[in-house]
């Protein structure tokens, strides 16, 4: 079996894949059950309120669907970002890396529009359970997303140096697995939040 | 989906299907059809997207056996999580 993806193999090690990637996958396993445990909350307390979300307002579809859109293209950028890795193309590399952090801050520059319209109106996370559970599923995601902004960041401000590339190339493919666990999340939370 | 020659190609071609299927779900979750159906239907293209970005995106498809289990592991979990939910669900009603 070909692993292509490896970008800069260290050490060879007893499972045959990098500590790092390793790592990574171990931490985003256990992301996976931080946010199942959010999400279940979330869907037990729909269950028991059939009246939901209530008559304080409503979210924009169109809003969570443009995100959306932004998260997936953002997907795909830093897919392609390795796949330059991969060619050795670093100004490619520094462009597809700078258009996902630039995707990532257009995902939580519209979360913080739909949050100042609703701050307005004086919608908060005590206004109702439903608002509770918007504001701490969507606010732990930004986190996340924030989070991911800043991996990329260090990442790419590495590509700028031949020698720190060398060293510190291998962390953009963390960086992407990383990102894309993100995706993954806001590709459940959107039709639970904005759809049903 | 088969993986062509070109990764960035197999990139883009993902890309159009997640763009198309949540584009999708919105469309559905519009319908005049019973909200459980929806709900159904829309969860299973989430799920299909998120099979799309683990396989391709995040490689599991080429990459080592570890990482795919690595993957799984918390899926039992979650359904465990699920079963509960809905069993709660039910004894209620």
């Amino acid at each position: 079996m070909m692993h292509a993806h490896v970008l800069h193999a260290p050490h060879a090690t007893l499972t045959g894949v990098p500590n790092g990637k390793l790592g990574m996958w171990v931490f985003l396993a256990s992301e996976v059950m931080f946010f199942t445990g959010l999400i279940g909350a979330y869907v037990v307390l729909r269950l028991s309120n059939p009246a939901w979300p209530g008559p304080d307002g409503h979210l924009s579809v169109m809003l969570g669907t443009i995100n959306t859109l932004i998260l997936i293209c953002s997907s795909a950028t830093i897919v392609l970002a390795l796949a330059a890795a991969q060619r050795d193309a670093l100004p490619a590399v520094r462009g597809w890396l700078g258009l996902t952090m630039a995707l990532g801050a257009a995902f939580l520059g519209v979360k913080g529009m739909e949050y100042a319209a609703k701050l307005t109106h004086d919608i908060v996370p005590s206004t109702n359970i439903f608002w509770s559970a918007y504001y701490t599923l969507t606010g732990f995601h930004a986190l996340h997303v924030l989070g991911g902004i800043l991996f990329n960041l260090w990442v790419w401000s590495a590509s700028w140096r031949a020698p720190s590339w060398r060293r510190q190339g291998h962390r953009l493919e963390l960086a992407g697995l990383y990102w894309h666990f993100v995706d993954i999340v806001w590709i459940f939370l959107f039709p639970l939040l904005y759809l049903f | 989906m088969r993986e062509s020659a070109s990764p960035v190609r197999t990139y883009v071609v993902v890309w159009g299907w997640l763009a198309g299927l949540m584009l999708l779900g919105v469309l559905l979750a519009e319908l005049p059809m019973p909200k459980r159906t929806i709900v159904l239907i829309v969860l299973a293209l989430s799920s299909a997207k998120a099979l799309l970005v683990a396989l391709y995106y995040m490689h599991l498809k080429v990459d080592r056996r570890l990482l795919g289990l690595i993957a799984i592991a918390p899926l039992g979990l979650i359904a465990l999580a699920i079963g509960v939910i809905f069993s709660s669900h039910l004894v209620k009603f």
